[in-house]
């Protein structure tokens, strides 16, 4: 990795902790004071910052390379974290709201954390292997990760809706949930812990920390509820929701669908059930299904935002868990144990 | 004076305007099948997730092998996966029954849900007055001080209007205007691009075949052992393809970079009809077969002692392929091979010592002393990988897929609607949107203020 490069990453992953620190902060102080709007102006323009220095870092780093700049987990990580920042910038300025911003940037700075922590092999730049070598690549790996960014942004308002909503139990089961399959994630990539045990820790934060959400939301802050305001930023970050899905859907299929196509190309097979084609697929059902309820069945929107948490789930595992919990298939350019 | 705004955020369940569809269903009385119900499809959606799920979360048996799943799991907890399915769920009866099931719920929803929506893609809403522009979920009011200024503010909006996109009809006092409303296709489209895709992969299973063969150089691969679906009208073709020449080319470090194959098409009675060379993402194709190059390998290894020929298998060892051969009871001579089968190198290894000592190198086809032997190195053979198939439906998947991608990014397109209507001395004014709509109201109430702002 060129001196450059490191250097433009490096800011854009300092960047997204300094905006994090700084929502953080301003979320502490009095909602009207000037100090407070000033800090998030400064959150928003830092979080800018990183976003600009991290797509000069992808430009670098394609231009190192003499490659489209997407072919490992840790590539596939800026890239993340590149949508998770530019899709947060875009809902901000969209809607006019910036309670999501500290958890896009929380997400982004632990994509680079997580990056920084990944074998010094990921970070340099490597021949890719036959079956890459494709201009399919650069048209298949895209649209889905930045699917994946927008189904996180989704889930993230999914959280906030909660909050607004006033079920903070739900929210805690919900939050609990994320941050067991993190963990399950984070032991598989840098522990030796037995993969079935992680397996396990996954499925069931996944299982049962959005069943607890349901069952809990009859324990609501009644304070909340009767909040104009708190009402009116719920049915905002249900909305935002909703965008969210209504652009990474799209993405996911397009992804999905030149996946088989460059599968067909290159191997004479559109889909072979490989475990990383069935996860996205289960993703893709996950979020059809989100659709179909939003659309014909009226759920209320706090229920509609633990769909769009399990979906986060169903993404986090078949982006990150996928590699990292012991899966195996055709898909392993994104491993490296 | 100056007109005044009065903003009226609703924050009740919002309308959901699809009316002119639900109105006709509602008149023509249709009697919807209980296969056609959303709750069976989002039900069917999720048992599906579940099934896939196990099966990428279990290894395979039609993929990887039986012997993976042992590998995967302890050898109890693999014979219930076996017992169970699991290890080959795709073809499970319950995976069958799911995917029909889903089938049929598509089909019903698709004709009696889903495409009489197109019937009503052009038809008009009526033009509401106040009372129902103030029931809309977002509405606004824009008081009218001077009542020459009505039809001044109305072509105003008229023209903001159409300037956002909306196609806008005025009729008196009253307008109606909508947007997007090829969004409302968005369902349609897609369940129009998934009935393709059965349809494709329907014929591709009935007609299609597929297979793979590990070809040595200067052999041939036929289709012979191709397989196909149990109820099957197609044919297999009787040409062959000979691998005229096979190699590999590395990047500088040594590791692959790609493999290449010169493929030779010969009819029945051997004659060449055509000839291509195939790499990793490049086929070719003939008589509606596509060759595939797969993987790549050194296979075999033909040297002489004293002028007698022998072969021996080649084993790939990071990035070089060997061959072994037992001279006494503990020592081996190792015959160790760059990936372009180049140059060889001679070792013996024996036991007392770790590391195996380099005897001497030998090119291609020439011959050198090992004591009272001469050892010719004559070639290596290369091995190619073809995976090859043949597909008919897929001109119709590849129109689904397209299909399915122009749907679910019509999706996208937010369907509004804005009613307006002058009445008692002001201008009301209000819509609905299905998606995205917070930028609805947005925008909306910027529409509200710059027509409160004229004078």
């Amino acid at each position: 990795m060129s001196e450059i490069q490191m250097y433009l990453t490096n800011t854009a992953g300092i960047s997204s902790m300094a905006s994090f620190w700084a929502f953080v902060i301003s979320g502490g102080l009095r909602p009207n004071a000037d100090f407070r709007k000033t800090l998030l102006k400064i959150a928003t323009f830092v979080m800018a910052v990183g976003f600009i220095a991290l797509t000069l870092a992808i430009v670098a780093r394609g231009i190192e390379a003499q490659r489209f700049p997407l072919s490992n987990l840790w590539e596939s990580l800026l890239w993340f974290a590149w949508a998770t920042m530019g899709g947060y910038l875009y809902i901000a300025r969209a809607y006019g709201i910036q309670q999501l911003g500290w958890l896009a940037s929380l997400t982004a700075a632990t994509m680079f954390l997580y990056g920084s922590w990944l074998p010094q092999s990921q970070h340099e730049i490597q021949p890719l292997v036959p079956a890459l070598v494709s201009y399919w690549r650069q048209i298949h790996v895209p649209p889905l990760i930045i699917s994946y960014a927008m189904f996180f942004l989704a889930g993230l308002a999914g959280f906030i809706n909660l909050f607004f909503c006033g079920r903070y139990v739900s929210l805690a089961c919900s939050a609990l949930a994320v941050i067991l399959a993190c963990t399950a994630i984070q032991l598989g990539t840098h522990s030796k812990t037995d993969a079935h045990i992680l397996q396990a820790l996954f499925v069931g934060a996944t299982v049962f920390g959005p069943l607890a959400s349901f069952l809990t939301f009859r324990i609501y802050s009644a304070r909340r509820m009767a909040d104009e305001k708190s009402q009116k930023l719920a049915a905002v970050y249900d909305d935002v929701g909703n965008r969210c899905v209504a652009i990474g859907f799209p993405l996911l299929t397009i992804g999905i669908i030149t996946g088989g196509l460059w599968a067909n190309h290159a191997w004479g097979s559109y889909w072979s059930w490989d475990p990383k084609e069935s996860m996205a697929l289960v993703t893709w059902l996950g979020y059809a299904a989100y659709i179909h309820l939003r659309i014909q069945q009226n759920l209320s929107q706090e229920k509609l935002s633990v769909v769009l948490i399990i979906g986060l789930l169903l993404t986090l595992l078949t982006y990150l868990g996928f590699n990292s919990l012991g899966f195996g298939g055709l898909h392993s350019y994104g491993q490296f144990k | 004076m100056e007109p005044t705004i009065i903003t009226k955020p609703n924050l009740e369940p919002e309308l959901e305007i699809d009316p002119v569809a639900e109105k006709k269903a509602v008149r023509g009385g249709r009697k919807i099948s209980p296969f056609a119900s959303v709750q069976l499809s989002v039900f069917l959606m999720v048992l599906m997730a579940i099934t896939v799920l196990l099966g990428a979360w279990c290894p395979q048996e039609g993929q990887v092998g039986q012997d993976k799943v042992f590998e995967a799991f302890n050898p109890e907890m693999a014979q219930w996966m076996i017992k169970l399915g699991i290890s080959d769920i795709f073809h499970t009866p319950w995976f069958l029954a799911l995917t029909a099931m889903m089938t049929l719920n598509m089909i019903v929803v698709s004709f009696q849900r889903v495409f009489p929506k197109i019937k009503t893609i052009n038809e008009q809403l009526p033009f509401f007055g106040m009372r129902e522009i103030n029931r809309l979920p977002v509405h606004h009011l824009v008081s009218i001080a001077d009542p020459d200024q009505k039809t001044a503010i109305m072509a105003d909006l008229t023209s903001r209007l159409t300037r956002m996109g909306y196609k806008v009809e005025v009729e008196g006092h009253r307008l109606r205007a909508q947007s997007g409303k090829y969004g409302r296709l968005a369902a349609s489209v897609t369940h129009v691009g998934l009935l393709s895709l059965l349809a494709g992969v329907s014929i591709t299973s009935w007609t299609g075949f597929n297979g793979f063969k590990p070809v040595l150089m200067r052999e041939s691969l036929d289709f012979k052992d191709a397989s196909h679906a149990k109820l099957w009208v197609g044919k297999i073709p009787d040409w062959t393809a000979r691998v005229q020449s096979t190699r590999r080319e590395n990047y500088p470090s040594g590791e692959a970079k790609q493999w290449y194959s010169l493929l030779s098409v010969r009819d029945a009675k051997g004659k060449e009809i055509t000839q291509g060379e195939i790499s990793v993402n490049n086929p070719l194709s003939y008589d509606g077969v596509d060759i595939y190059q797969s993987s790549w390998g050194l296979d075999k290894l033909v040297v002489a002692f004293n002028g007698k020929e022998r072969k021996f298998d080649l084993n790939s060892m990071g990035n070089r392929y060997a061959a072994m051969l037992p001279l006494t009871s503990d020592m081996i001579l190792i015959m160790s091979l760059p990936t372009d089968g180049s140059e060889m190198r001679l070792f013996a290894k024996i036991p007392q010592v770790e590391q195996p000592r380099l005897l001497t190198t030998v090119a291609k086809g020439q011959t050198v002393d090992l004591g009272d032997v001469k050892f010719t190195f004559k070639e290596a053979i290369p091995i190619t990988g073809l995976q090859y198939k043949c597909d008919p439906g897929l001109p119709v998947t590849y129109a689904a897929f397209f299909i399915i991608m122009a749907g679910v990014m019509l999706a996208a397109v937010p369907h509004r609607h804005v009613w307006a209507s002058i009445e008692n001395g002001g201008l009301y004014f209000g819509g609905a949107s299905r998606k995205a709509k917070v930028g609805f109201e947005i925008a909306l109430k910027d529409l509200a203020a710059k027509l409160g702002e004229r004078k």
